[in-house]
């Protein structure tokens, strides 16, 4: 396993040089993000459980602030990133305060709704942009602009972030906090009889999801140096990091970039193949796919992977 | 009196919006499970009626009973080939099944009929009534009737009918109905089918007043989550209160504030709901 | 006095499953609660654990009312409870099972582990602790239960059939557990139908029926008990025995 890890990590850091220009580029910076997107996302959904359709709205504040503080102030969008994370942390306490006393399904549905509103009253309001969204600076006054024109610094701050996500999950993970968030997946009455504090526990977890999916959101903004409101609280957004984690395994450390190893390159092939108009059939695909694996192998590829490994014929070791 | 008709006509497309949302809370109060795609169901009756006039000609019964009988089909077929196997699994493969369906309906959708809003042709049912000075146009007005007829009716169905006792049996314990000779398979895929038609036949009875597209599936699903969480957890009567109020409050919404405020109050509702009374109103504490 | 129940009732809509029981139990007691399927028992524990709130009625635990407080606070005040049908974590090994209790209060990992290591050694479960818990047959997922639930360190443990479907030398084995468990200082209420383990084991008996207490004393006078009797076997049972 921990050869395993090391030749991924080295992989991952020598890729650009592997294949280089601005096409692989890009495609491997889309990896990382959505990478980084799924792995917030699986602390609150894969790990404790609580499963989030509406995670965009984190992730289109984290993109918003950065842009809205240089456009307001002149300020560089990297300065917008920590606002952006207090003001998702407060959704976040704002939605799970109520909804983790009740059962699972109130705060799926909440999660929904909520980024639905978001989304609807963002495109009316002037301040932001209404339809038209925000933009950053175009060309950049210095380096902490961040508006670079190849993509080869953002790729590497890109693996750094994903980096500390990944860390942190696992640490978490191995901790009394991570202990207690499977619990509660795995059986929430019999966690509770153990003296596990569900419902902080619970929103601690959602806590630290939005924090790393609103990171997400300002460094896709700060790439793409443009938001709106479709772009960063549209529903796509959200299914996108439900899929990616639920494809390579939800509740698994490199579940989520596993999914992604798989749907980037798919997604950028048909989209190369079908150009814009396939987008309506990656759609068709996304639900398609959710629906199979709910149905199938809800465990994602993490979970076939366990099923299938012990039949490999293996190499019998000399007596 | 504009008010006045605001008023009528909020409640009578909160009659419509009690129609589907009892079909949803009649799931959910019998097997916990939320249909993420209800909406489509809904969005998916309207384009059965609009393909009934267009392909047969068929009046307001005509696509009413197709609505109903193919949705209804449709909520039976979800219900054996998916959640069936996914309502004894984790949490995250009940979700994403049905919100994983909603996608799928949805952009098939998209796909065939295009993103263009449609609306149908003129049905038996025109015209404006003018009722006290208060504009009643006729679809609509048949529409909320007949919407709080069949609401009504499925709660009557649910309470006095030996199905009804069936049904609510199964959802009270699984095993004991069991041993009374009532299969719980049989009874929850009825229930999908009840639910499935009451969405088909919602939105046959929107399709004779209302513009749409695939697009409305989201919204409607929505709508119906705020509604049935205003309701009460598994309460049809619950169901047809909070629809009624539903439709008032966007109704008012749109009239006080603006057009775009209407969806935006009900999803605040929402939040002050889970706040203050997730119980809604039927609902135990 | 460590835990009493005064007067506690539960309804369930309209269905009164519990009517005023009491119950009172003195550190160090093991105490057995019998009874007909179906009579409150389970719901009589879920409302001493604070799985349920009771409808009406208190539950004092040292003194202190407990009646609304919730499952979690409960356990940290160091009552602890099993389910009558397990609720294992089924993906996690035994020891990681284990340890999710020890956490309660070994709050770092190595602590946790290391207690955890202890009572599964205690409970026999040690060839056995990196298997997912979901490997386990029926028996086996009570005994975790009853090792999850002590490496929590309470004070007062309720047993809800733990004892149930096991072969005779597997309740032999259970039974001692159960002693060794009583030895370590923790007080023992438990509802069981079998009756050697209540013979065997409990120092006071109660009897449930139809939602409250018919019946208590030692064990050996409530199998004798005419009233127990005839709430197990029905009302034909007395005529038969009186008739000639």
């Amino acid at each position: 396993m921990k050869w395993g890890l090391l030749a991924l990590a080295s992989a991952l850091l020598i890729y650009p040089f592997i294949l280089t220009g601005p096409f692989y580029w890009d495609v491997g910076v889309t990896f990382l993000l959505a990478a980084i997107s799924a792995s917030a996302w699986n602390i609150v959904g894969g790990y404790a459980g609580q499963v989030s359709v509406g995670h965009s709205m984190f992730f289109g504040i984290g993109a918003y602030v950065p842009l809205l503080f240089y456009q307001l102030w002149g300020w560089p969008p990297v300065a917008g990133v920590p606002a952006g994370i207090v003001v998702s942390l407060l959704l976040a306490v704002a939605i799970g305060l109520p909804t983790f006393r009740l059962q699972g399904h109130y705060f799926s549905m909440a999660t929904i709704a909520i980024a639905e509103l978001i989304r609807i009253f963002v495109g009316t309001w002037d301040l932001v942009g209404a339809a038209i969204g925000l933009q950053g600076p175009a060309v950049g006054r210095a380096w902490w602009d961040l508006t670079f024109r190849s993509e080869l610094p953002y790729y590497y701050i890109f693996l750094a972030v994903l980096g500390v996500v990944l860390y942190t999950t696992y640490e978490l993970a191995r901790s009394r906090f991570g202990y207690y968030l499977r619990a509660i997946k795995a059986g929430e009455r019999a966690a509770r009889s153990l003296g596990v504090p569900v419902r902080q526990t619970k929103l601690k977890a959602l806590m630290l999801s939005a924090t790393f999916t609103s990171v997400a959101g300002s460094l896709y903004a700060i790439k793409t140096g443009f938001i709106d409101p479709e772009s960063g609280f549209g529903i796509l957004v959200s299914v996108q990091m439900v899929i990616i984690a639920a494809l390579g395994g939800a509740g698994t450390l490199l579940g989520p970039l596993v999914g992604a190893l798989i749907l980037v390159p798919l997604q950028t092939a048909t989209n190369t193949f079908f150009g814009g108009g396939g987008s309506g059939l990656t759609y068709i695909l996304y639900g398609g796919m959710i629906v199979l694996l709910a149905r199938f192998e809800p465990g994602g590829m993490h979970e076939l992977w366990d099923r299938i490994a012990p039949r490999l014929p293996r190499r019998s070791h000399a007596a | 009196m504009l008010l006045l008709q605001v008023i009528v006509g909020g409640l009578l497309l909160g009659a419509i919006y009690a129609l589907f949302s009892s079909g949803l809370t009649l799931i959910w109060g019998m097997m916990n499970v939320i249909n993420f795609a209800h909406g489509e169901f809904v969005m998916l009756g309207m384009y059965v009626a609009l393909l009934v006039v267009v392909w047969i000609g068929g009046g307001p019964e005509t696509f009413g009973f197709a609505a109903a009988f193919a949705l209804f089909a449709l909520g039976v077929c979800v219900y054996l080939s998916l959640i069936r196997h996914v309502m004894r699994g984790p949490m995250l493969a009940q979700i994403l099944s049905t919100f994983g369906l909603a996608l799928l309906l949805r952009y098939t959708a998209f796909w065939i009929f295009s993103a263009n809003f449609v609306s149908l042709p003129q049905t038996s049912f025109s015209g404006t009534l003018n009722v006290a000075g208060i504009l009643l146009p006729v679809p609509q007005l048949v529409a909320g009737v007949v919407a709080a007829a069949l609401t009504i009716a499925l709660h009557l169905l649910l309470t006095r009918t030996t199905l009804g006792s069936q049904l609510l049996a199964v959802a009270e314990d699984r095993s004991a109905s069991m041993l009374m000779g009532i299969r719980p398979d049989r009874m929850q895929a009825i229930a999908w089918g009840l639910a499935g038609a009451s969405a088909g036949i919602a939105g046959a009875l929107m399709a004779m007043s209302y513009p749409w597209s695939p697009s409305v599936g989201e919204t409607f699903g929505l709508t119906a989550f705020v509604v049935v969480t205003l309701g009460g957890f598994g309460s049809v009567p619950g169901a047809m209160y909070a629809g009624l109020i539903i439709g008032l409050v966007q109704a008012l919404s749109a009239y006080w504030l603006g057009p775009i405020y209407k969806d935006i109050i009900v999803y605040a509702l929402f939040a002050a709901l889970l706040w203050l009374r997730p119980q809604g109103l039927m609902g135990k504490a | 006095m460590l835990l009493s129940a005064e007067k506690i009732s539960k309804a369930f809509g309209g269905f009164l499953a519990v009517r005023g029981a009491d119950l009172a139990v003195d550190e160090g007691e093991i105490i057995g609660l019998i009874g007909p399927n179906g009579a409150g028992k389970s719901t009589f524990f879920n409302c001493l654990a604070g799985d349920m709130t009771p409808s009406t009625g208190r539950v004092l635990l040292d003194g202190t009312d407990v009646t609304r407080a919730s499952a979690e606070a409960h356990a940290q005040a160091g009552v602890g409870r099993t389910f009558q049908v397990p609720i294992t974590f089924e993906d996690m090994t035994i020891l990681e099972n284990v340890m999710v209790g020890a956490f309660l209060r070994h709050h770092h990992r190595r602590d946790a582990r290391e207690h955890a290591l202890h009572i599964i050694e205690l409970t026999g479960l040690t060839t056995q602790a990196s298997q997912r818990a979901r490997s386990l047959g029926t028996p086996g997922r009570k005994r975790l239960e009853i090792a999850r639930v002590l490496a929590t360190g309470p004070r007062l443990m309720l047993l809800d059939e733990a004892l149930a479907g096991l072969t005779p030398a597997e309740l032999q084995e259970a039974i001692a557990l159960v002693r060794r468990i009583h030895e370590l200082g923790v007080t023992l209420v438990i509802v069981e139908h079998i009756m050697e383990v209540i013979l065997t084991l409990a120092q006071r008996v109660l009897v449930f029926n139809q939602g409250h207490v018919i019946a208590h004393g030692k064990p050996d006078e409530i199998v004798r008990n005419e009233v127990v009797i005839e709430a197990y076997l029905g009302r034909g049972h007395r005529r038969r025995r009186a008739a000639p």
